[in-house]
């Protein structure tokens, strides 16, 4: 599910089953790797989208968690939304990044964290595109019904 | 041949009459065709979709057949990838299941659980479907797998809009 109107009225009805958080981190920076912070941003975006529509009955993709490059705050601001949603329904949650800085932070934070390399999509057919992507959404799905399946 | 005289007056008549019709007839042609045109266009494969897979290739494995098809939301138009299992019942009759779970709509799997071999499995909350996509009591699902019509043209198979079933 998204967060989206209709998504949402879904979920009010059925929240008992939903009981994953999918946040993509997404990086804003005005500096010279601004390109690569974009492209990781994109990244993540697309694959916690695609991941989605694969598992929608069960996992809540939640806009993603945007933060300026450097400052120190963002850590902080992730817990928060972390201790919230656990707060809630959901048992699990997981972060999808193309950042590798949150890997130093790793230990900090509740939920898992799936560090994925960017791919640049820019200059490929699309076909390439969509085969590129699936296949690592087909890795990803296989953690998580590892992670459900833990209880 | 007997030599026919033309008058003056029979031959501006027959000229007259000949490029007159050209006239009527380039203005009246694109208008026929206009009205002609939507009928004509609704002839052809309508709602469906085609699908890269062969007729002759479905067999009675359930097989995974990806198709675009593009979706127009209020803003913007994208193009869509739809997926159907398709296959050949006891009776020889082409399936094509939509893979969209009826419980909460995660995408189901054919054979991918070990404990219920051949039936589709959606690993969101185990629910199962038997092959031909009736939902097995118990578990989550509540409606059999909506079903795809199915048409054959030049070879290939084409689905329509998947329409939902009644529950087991």
């Amino acid at each position: 599910m998204k967060w989206m109107a209709a998504d949402v009225e879904m979920y009010q009805k059925a929240a008992e089953y939903v009981d994953t958080a999918v946040i993509p981190l997404m990086p804003v920076s005005f500096g010279d790797d601004m390109k690569q912070h974009a492209t990781m941003a994109e990244f993540a975006g697309i694959l916690t989208t695609q991941l989605e529509k694969q598992f929608r009955g069960r996992i809540f993709l939640m806009p993603g968690f945007v933060y300026f490059k450097g400052h120190e705050g963002s850590l902080e601001g992730l817990r928060n939304w972390e201790n919230t949603l656990l707060d809630k329904q959901f048992k699990h949650v997981f972060y999808v990044t193309s950042d590798i800085s949150w890997r130093q932070h790793e230990k900090g934070l509740g939920g898992s964290l799936l560090w994925l390399p960017s791919l640049s999509l820019d200059n490929l057919p699309d076909q390439q595109k969509v085969s590129l992507v699936d296949d690592q959404v087909k890795q990803l799905l296989s953690l998580f019904t590892e992670k459900w399946q833990e209880g | 041949m007997s030599k026919h005289r033309v008058s003056r007056r029979q031959f501006l008549n027959y000229t007259l009459t000949g490029v007159g019709g050209f006239m009527a007839a380039g203005m009246l042609m694109p208008m026929v065709r206009f009205a002609v045109d939507p009928m004509l266009k609704a002839e052809d494969a309508g709602d469906f979709i085609a699908t890269p897979l062969k007729v002759a290739d479905i067999t009675a494995e359930p097989q995974k057949v990806n198709f675009s098809f593009t979706q127009k939301d209020a803003w913007y138009e994208s193009e869509e990838t739809g997926t159907a299992w398709v296959f050949k019942n006891e009776a020889g009759e082409i399936v094509a299941l939509s893979p969209v779970c009826k419980h909460l709509g995660c995408v189901v799997d054919w054979n991918t659980d070990k404990k219920n071999p051949n039936m589709f499995f959606c690993p969101c909350h185990y629910g199962l479907y038997e092959k031909d996509g009736t939902n097995v009591p118990g578990t989550p699902p509540l409606a059999p797998l909506d079903v795809y019509p199915t048409r054959e043209k030049d070879g290939f198979l084409y689905v329509g809009k998947a329409e939902p079933r009644k529950g087991a």
